[in-house]
């Protein structure tokens, strides 16, 4: 009895084998799903209703709450401008090679209007046609 | 002989430290993540001709927003609610009606969004936000104020 007992008990394993396999499927989801975008400024987007879906790799104007101001193509990484006014050349510089680019006003909710129109502006005066306004989605209605 | 047979021992992969690697791996990924928001309002500008007024304002909605919640609306002080209200009776007239926003400088920018999507809703079709220069350009028309 105690004889056979013995030969009947396995020596306890964690089976690790599987882990390996959820977790590189966990990478694949995170590779799929992560997304680098070139613009990686924080800041609170003012809430809307309606939202569309913007085409990716648009050039986006970061304003904070602060107004300092990020720029990027699409592609490469975002760097500060000085002034809304440096935003027209290179504008100008995007608009010759495509035309129908789209520029995405990624803007804190507090700064003042003053200073989107003038981004709007330069904007507008340097060919672009094309403007999207970055919102979070609004929670509920009449706030 | 028999000692050689016992020391051979079953061949296995190293599979555990697989998952930390993996998990590792996770980590970065997880912590690179950014969940852009590509979404928003989307509007065009129309086509830059100082000699052409694309939107005739004597004809249009004009909406000034002076401040949180203080909007004049054809020169008449509303509430977003009312104004609602009022550019809904107007499209129900004329879906064609364009809508001017003129926002004053110093309004914080959510309050000119919050305008804007509420035109969006009521499925304004022509929404005309002006900047700067479109306005002294048509002050110096003299068909805006």
């Amino acid at each position: 009895m105690k004889k056979r007992h013995e030969s009947r008990r396995i020596a306890p394993v964690v089976p690790t084998a599987s882990m390996a396999d959820i977790a590189f499927l966990l990478i694949i989801f995170f590779m799929l799903t992560t997304s680098f975008s070139p613009e990686r400024t924080t800041v609170q987007l003012p809430d809307s209703e309606i939202r569309t879906e913007v085409p990716r790799n648009s050039a986006i104007i970061a304003i904070t709450a602060d107004g300092a101001i990020q720029f990027t193509d699409g592609e490469r990484p975002s760097f500060p401008l000085g002034s809304p006014e440096e935003i027209g050349l290179l504008t100008q510089e995007i608009i010759e090679f495509i035309p129908d680019k789209e520029f995405l006003i990624k803007a804190d909710r507090m700064v003042r209007y003053q200073l989107i129109d003038a981004v709007l502006d330069q904007l507008r005066v340097h060919g672009a046609k094309r403007i999207g306004l970055l919102t979070e989605k609004k929670v509920r209605r009449g706030t | 002989m028999q000692l050689r047979a016992r020391l051979r021992s079953p061949g296995a992969i190293p599979t555990s430290s697989m998952a930390d690697i993996a998990f590792l791996l996770i980590i970065f990924f997880m912590l690179t993540a950014v969940f852009v928001t590509t979404r928003g309002l989307q509007f065009r500008f129309p086509k830059d001709d100082p000699t052409q007024v694309d939107v005739q304002p004597e004809e249009a909605i004009h909406i000034k927003i002076m401040g949180e919640g203080q909007y004049m609306v054809d020169k008449t002080p509303m509430s977003l609610e009312e104004m609602g209200g009022y550019i809904q009776m107007k499209m129900d007239q004329n879906p064609q009606k364009p809508v001017i926003i003129q926002t004053q400088p110093d309004v914080p920018y959510f309050v000119m969004i919050d305008v804007f999507d509420r035109l969006k809703y009521l499925q304004v079709e022509h929404i005309s936000i002006p900047t700067r220069t479109e306005v002294e350009r048509w002050k110096a028309f003299g068909i805006f104020e």
